[in-house]
């Protein structure tokens, strides 16, 4: 009898233990959400973090309903949210590039439209510049408050590299045709490429398709008409850029270089090359990994003009910011809405300014001069603020169900993998919406 | 449960009684934990997956019905087929580079030769680290510009190890070697040292040489240890997964998008978890058939010792 017993507790701890087991491999449930008045901040892991702590430490300072802020390593940033967003787990705020990375969570109907918010605090929406708040407006609602620095894309440069070599910042597509032609001459690369991680490469396209067709060719393609694609402009775009891959300007071994671990940056400081065409986050990473060079021999310029392109030469293209948007099912919707305020204070635009981001405030302009360097901080807000055009990333402006098969087709064009109709197929091939 | 543990009980009390000849198999009871383990665990997400292969989901909502959508547009995507022969080329290589390499090593680790322990010890440190680490020290040490192919122009030429097919695989076979061929030599060592003495004792008298001793004795004896190892690797290689998605992701284009990454790619980057959970299919199809075919061949099915007579 005794031994009978003990086996059948046996085998009912046998199931409870596997139960329990697969309960825990559900994902930590239950933690979080249950607590009384918190609501949970995700935020994608980089050194900007430190405003955000900040930020959230303000906050907490005088509101009786807490935030927490918790953070996602880049790389798999997107990856999880979505997993997670539709769930217990999901977050009340979240941090996101509008556009297209919001976009199939406003389909799903999880998202909270601001304008209820921005009704009560017209500030919300009046205190930022009015081109980078609209890159988070989607079916005419508003979806995200701008929470980051605006990101364009920046030729940056080795400025000892290009002294020695009796260069300096193109100006044209002639010029930087010119400087490949004489570092290539003296074996160092002209131009660094992370080409492994897929979308530094595509900021090449982005902006030869502007300067060459404007921002209008890409406009219509997302709008479904994909024989944008096949145009002249396109070809001509194309054309540009083969001729710029052939002439050795990335080198012949740019795939199997990175920007994410720290090759193409390392590429620039130590003088293996040239230039290198990056959004403005570039300075702050120079600044981590190289802070001698980040300081005086990091040289910056906008992507040079290309001759009868019908693309305004002011254009820029990158991220215009990033954004935090909220859920539909926050239970505290009030202190949310308060939280998003700080997003426009002084105390967020001196701290993002510090560690080199810009702002896309209006106040902004009046904090330029404390600034980790305030003439690189002065040269991106005159860039954007006179900007008539702000492409955001490819990317980021398609829905994310697009973006391996863009990221595939970029590199094997860049490759000579296929040629530009295999190009144009691919794009064509993409899901709009 | 109680049923279970009843028999159980009688079945138990039997040998303790001594009754000698019959020898008690263990109850089912026993069975139980892994079991349901496998049905909550491998069973469960399998028919998830097979019922998820038929909708269309992106994660947000509610999976939407889709019909033979994803499968038709497998049968039509040149990625997939590509990938499954990348799968099984890597697979292939993987066996090839590993085998005779661990082979040898195990049999040189079964001997009893000066400095053999500490050199085996070190040739097994590459199996304690983690994939993820693995792949990303590799990673580093094949950058071009500031890893080995800089230093060593004339064997690499201008370093795009990871720029061209052929040297992107080169380098997933080779690391997965790097990493894998410990625990087989492992294997091998064991199997080698219970290869009986008295056969080695007996050719020495026939005037065999070593060489000849290692391919009439000690591989003949190794036979059924190859087939396990074969099949371990095999199964491995076609679930490799850790070390692409660090060192190439698929990568230049999609060259070496194998089936598991390209699974991945397309559930959790694409966020289309139906076409995921289609390829996730034929995945476990092709491997399924593939080891019954290793199965078959090899005869592991019907493995007879080979110490009969000893």
């Amino acid at each position: 009898m005794k031994k009978r017993a003990w086996l059948s507790r046996a085998a009912a701890g046998g199931v409870t233990l596997a139960l329990g087991l697969s309960l825990a491999a559900c994902g930590g449930s239950s933690s979080g959400s249950g607590g009384s008045g918190t609501f949970k901040v995700l935020v994608y892991g980089d050194a900007s973090n430190k405003v955000e702590k900040q930020i959230v430490d303000t906050f907490n300072k005088t509101s009786k309903v807490k935030a927490v802020l918790q953070t996602i390593p880049g790389a798999d940033y997107q990856q999880k949210l979505q997993t997670i967003i539709n769930t217990k787990q999901a977050p009340d705020v979240f941090f996101n590039w509008g556009g297209g990375s919001i976009a199939p969570f406003v389909k799903a109907g999880l998202l909270m439209p601001l304008d209820d918010f921005i009704a009560k605090d017209p500030n919300l929406k009046s205190k930022f510049l009015p081109s980078v708040f609209n890159s988070a407006v989607v079916d005419g609602k508003s979806y995200g408050i701008p929470m980051r620095g605006t990101q364009p894309v920046l030729l940056f440069d080795n400025q000892k590299v290009l002294s020695d070599a009796g260069l300096t910042a193109p100006k044209t597509w002639d010029d930087l045709l010119n400087a490949v032609k004489v570092l290539k001459a003296k074996h160092i690369t002209p131009i660094a490429l992370g080409g492994g991680d897929q979308w530094p490469t595509l900021m090449w396209y982005e902006y030869m398709y502007d300067r060459i067709a404007g921002p209008g060719l890409f406009e219509k393609a997302m709008g479904g008409d994909k024989s944008a694609w096949d145009s002249d402009d396109s070809r001509k775009a194309l054309s540009q850029l083969k001729q710029l891959v052939d002439a050795g300007a990335f080198g012949s071994n740019f795939d199997s270089v990175k920007y994410t671990d720290g090759g193409s940056v390392a590429l620039v400081a130590q003088g293996k090359a040239g230039f290198e065409l990056m959004g403005s986050w570039y300075y702050s990473q120079q600044q981590q990994d190289n802070p001698d060079f980040a300081k005086s021999g990091l040289g910056y310029s906008s992507f040079p003009t290309v001759s009868g392109g019908k693309g305004d030469p002011n254009d820029v293209v990158g991220n215009t910011n990033n954004f935090y948007s909220v859920l539909k099912k926050t239970k505290y919707p009030d202190a949310v809405a308060q939280f998003l305020k700080l997003q426009y204070s002084d105390e967020f635009v001196k701290a993002q300014m510090a560690i080199g981001n810009l702002p896309t405030t209006t106040n902004t302009q009046n904090f330029l001069d404390t600034s980790a360097s305030p003439d690189y901080s002065k040269f991106q807000f005159n860039l954007v603020k006179s900007a008539p055009s702000f492409q955001l990333s490819w990317d980021q402006a398609y829905p994310q169900t697009a973006s391996e098969a863009m990221h595939t087709a970029v590199q094997e064009f860049f490759d000579g993998k296929i040629d530009a109709d295999g190009f144009i197929k691919a794009m064509q091939a993409l899901p709009t919406s | 449960m109680t049923t279970f543990a009843d028999t159980r009980v009688e079945r138990r009390r039997r040998p303790a009684r001594r009754t000698g000849a019959t020898v008690a198999r263990p109850g089912f009871v026993w069975a139980a934990p892994a079991t349901l383990f496998f049905l909550l665990f491998a069973v469960l997400p399998l028919v998830l997956v097979a019922v998820l292969s038929f909708t269309d989901w992106d994660g947000l909502g509610a999976p939407q019905y889709a019909g033979l959508d994803n499968w038709k547009a497998l049968i039509h995507d040149h990625t997939m087929i590509q990938s499954l022969w990348l799968s099984v080329l890597i697979t292939v290589l993987g066996v090839a580079v590993q085998t005779p390499l661990s082979i040898l090593l195990g049999v040189w680790a079964a001997g009893h030769q000066r400095n053999r322990a500490i050199l085996s010890a070190v040739y097994f440190v590459p199996l304690l680290l983690s994939a993820t680490a693995v792949s990303i020290l590799w990673r580093a040490l094949l950058d071009p510009n500031f890893g080995v192919p800089s230093q060593a122009r004339w064997l690499f030429g201008d370093g795009n190890l990871f720029g061209k097919q052929a040297s992107a695989i080169g380098v997933l076979v080779f690391v997965g070697a790097w990493q894998y061929t410990p625990f087989h030599t492992l294997i091998y060592q064991g199997a080698a040292r219970a290869i009986p003495q008295v056969l080695y004792q007996a050719a020495q008298i026939d005037g065999a040489s070593t060489v000849r001793q290692f391919w009439h004795i000690t591989l003949p004896q190794l036979r059924n240890t190859m087939i396990t190892s074969m099949i371990l690797m095999v199964v491995g290689g076609l679930t490799t997964f850790d070390t692409v998605l660090i060192l190439t992701q698929g990568g230049p284009g999609t060259d070496t998008t194998i089936s598991a990454y390209y699974m991945y790619e397309q559930a959790f980057k694409s966020f289309d978890f139906g076409g995921g959970s289609a390829i996730a299919l034929v995945l476990v199809l092709v491997a399924t058939v593939i080891s019954l075919i290793v199965v078959k061949v090899s005869g592991y099915d019907k493995m007879r010792s080979s110490s009969e007579g000893l």
